[in-house]
């Protein structure tokens, strides 16, 4: 018999991976927090162990109000000018 | 644009072997289905006038998207008739909002499950059960939208357990979670008409159910008493949150609240008020956080909101009540969001008439 499929016709979105960066030393830095609790905390003990550890510098805390829904775009393209790199994660 | 055309597959003939190619193929939520064949998801379709392409839900995180065939090929292997259609689809417009967040509330630990509450004529019209075993089993209609719903977020949105889909423990609503309002011997206005829908127009009200509480209470016989045991219920520790919830009140708790003149607003803020845990009770699960408290109690803060006190809900407006159930048993229920905050709002859309 003929079946049809039950998955979705639209077409993959393609993505793409951002190149590595060379190297981490003196790179700026970016924590995006997503509001659940400990994130900040835990985010914030990761970001010294990069400025201990490859001098990097922290310049900006960004928050999601959703912790479950993408970061909004304008907020990714904000920090995107201001950092070299960009740490995120759930804590919970 | 290229024409729309959707994948066919060769299956078996015999059915018992479609039904275990299916199976091969990953489609299922575990239970057999019925193989979608041609001719029947095209039955289906023919209850809607839209072209098959139009896509009614889109998926944020994965980018893919929700057509009505696709929305018709799941409904045929959930078990649904034609003429439950429309309300699967009006299911999935509303959730296709940003505020219901569907990728957050299907991908989480949390375990939600889409709760649909069936509002109207509608419902009636099509046989769904808004009475006795309101949960289920045993009413087609209730049975199969809701586990169309779980289908389609397998199959179409790739929401697979274990991989996506990162519940914790699960739900039984994940298999299907959908119910009509009782609307005989209601004594309060349905849902459809308080959304502000025109009279004969059924709506379906779409909510991240965290899971199922029973609230059983035989001996109460005042409003007070009734909806002090559904309070308790919503603010255990457990549950309690900044979180909507909704209450289905059993036919016998309905009949002593609003016999004695409550109505549903009344009962709202009753529950808001009695629905609350102390900030030091709150401390001493290891709950509190100033944070939450600062949203509840900041500027624009509810009257109702008492100081020192974390409530459920950011105001009476959170909490949708209504009735449903069979005749017999003080057993309401309590069902918790699975947003502690405002990640996931309930969401209701019209049903389209058929076509």
């Amino acid at each position: 018999m003929q079946l049809y499929s039950p998955t979705s016709t639209a077409p993959k979105r393609k993505a793409f991976r951002a190149p590595a960066l060379a190297s981490l030393e003196g790179m700026r830095l970016g924590i995006l927090e997503n509001g659940k609790l400990n994130a900040e905390e835990m985010l914030n003990e990761v970001a010294a162990l990069f400025v201990e550890r490859h001098g990097c510098t922290i310049r900006t805390l960004a928050s999601k109000r959703n912790a479950s829904a993408p970061a909004p775009s304008a907020t990714l393209v904000k920090v995107a000018q201001e950092v070299d790199f960009l740490i995120t994660g759930l804590g919970d | 644009m290229p024409a729309f055309s959707p994948r066919i597959h060769e299956a078996p003939d015999d059915l018992l072997a479609a039904i275990d190619w299916c199976y091969e193929q990953g489609w299922t939520d575990g239970l057999p289905v019925v193989p979608p064949a041609v001719d029947r998801v095209k039955a289906m379709l023919a209850v809607e006038s839209r072209p098959p392409e139009t896509v009614i839900a889109h998926h944020p995180a994965t980018g893919l998207d929700l057509s009505l065939h696709a929305a018709a090929v799941n409904a045929v292997m959930a078990g649904c008739l034609p003429e439950h259609l429309p309300v699967l689809v009006a299911a999935f417009e509303a959730m296709d909002r940003p505020e219901f967040n569907f990728h957050g509330s299907t991908a989480s630990t949390g375990g939600s499950a889409p709760l649909l509450v069936v509002s109207g004529p509608y419902a009636d019209e099509i046989g769904m059960n808004a009475d006795v075993n309101l949960f289920g089993p045993g009413n087609r209609a209730n049975s199969t939208i809701g586990r169309a719903v779980r289908l389609i977020l397998r199959n179409v949105f790739q929401m697979i357990p274990g991989i996506s889909d990162k519940s914790t423990q699960g739900n039984p609503g994940k298999y299907s979670f959908c119910i009509a309002e009782r609307a005989r011997g209601n004594p309060w206005p349905l849902l459809c008409a308080v959304q502000g829908y025109p009279p004969g127009t059924s709506s379906v009200t779409t909510f991240a159910g965290g899971g199922y509480c029973n609230v059983e209470n035989h001996g109460g016989n005042t409003p007070e008493q009734i909806l002090g045991s559904v309070a308790d219920a919503m603010a255990n520790y457990g549950c309690i949150t900044l979180g909507q919830s909704v209450v289905i009140l059993a036919p016998e708790h309905m009949g002593i609240v609003a016999g004695a003149g409550w109505t549903r607003e009344r009962s709202q803020n009753f529950l808001f008020t009695h629905a609350k845990r102390s900030v030091s009770g709150m401390e001493s699960v290891g709950k509190y956080r100033d944070r939450e408290y600062d949203t509840q109690h900041g500027d624009g803060a509810h009257t109702l909101v008492e100081k020192g006190f974390v409530h459920r809900g950011l105001s009476p407006d959170d909490i949708l009540i209504t009735m449903g159930g069979g005749d017999a048993g003080g057993h309401s229920c309590f069902i918790p969001s699975w947003s502690r905050g405002r990640g996931s709002i309930l969401q209701h859309a019209p049903i389209r008439p058929r076509s």
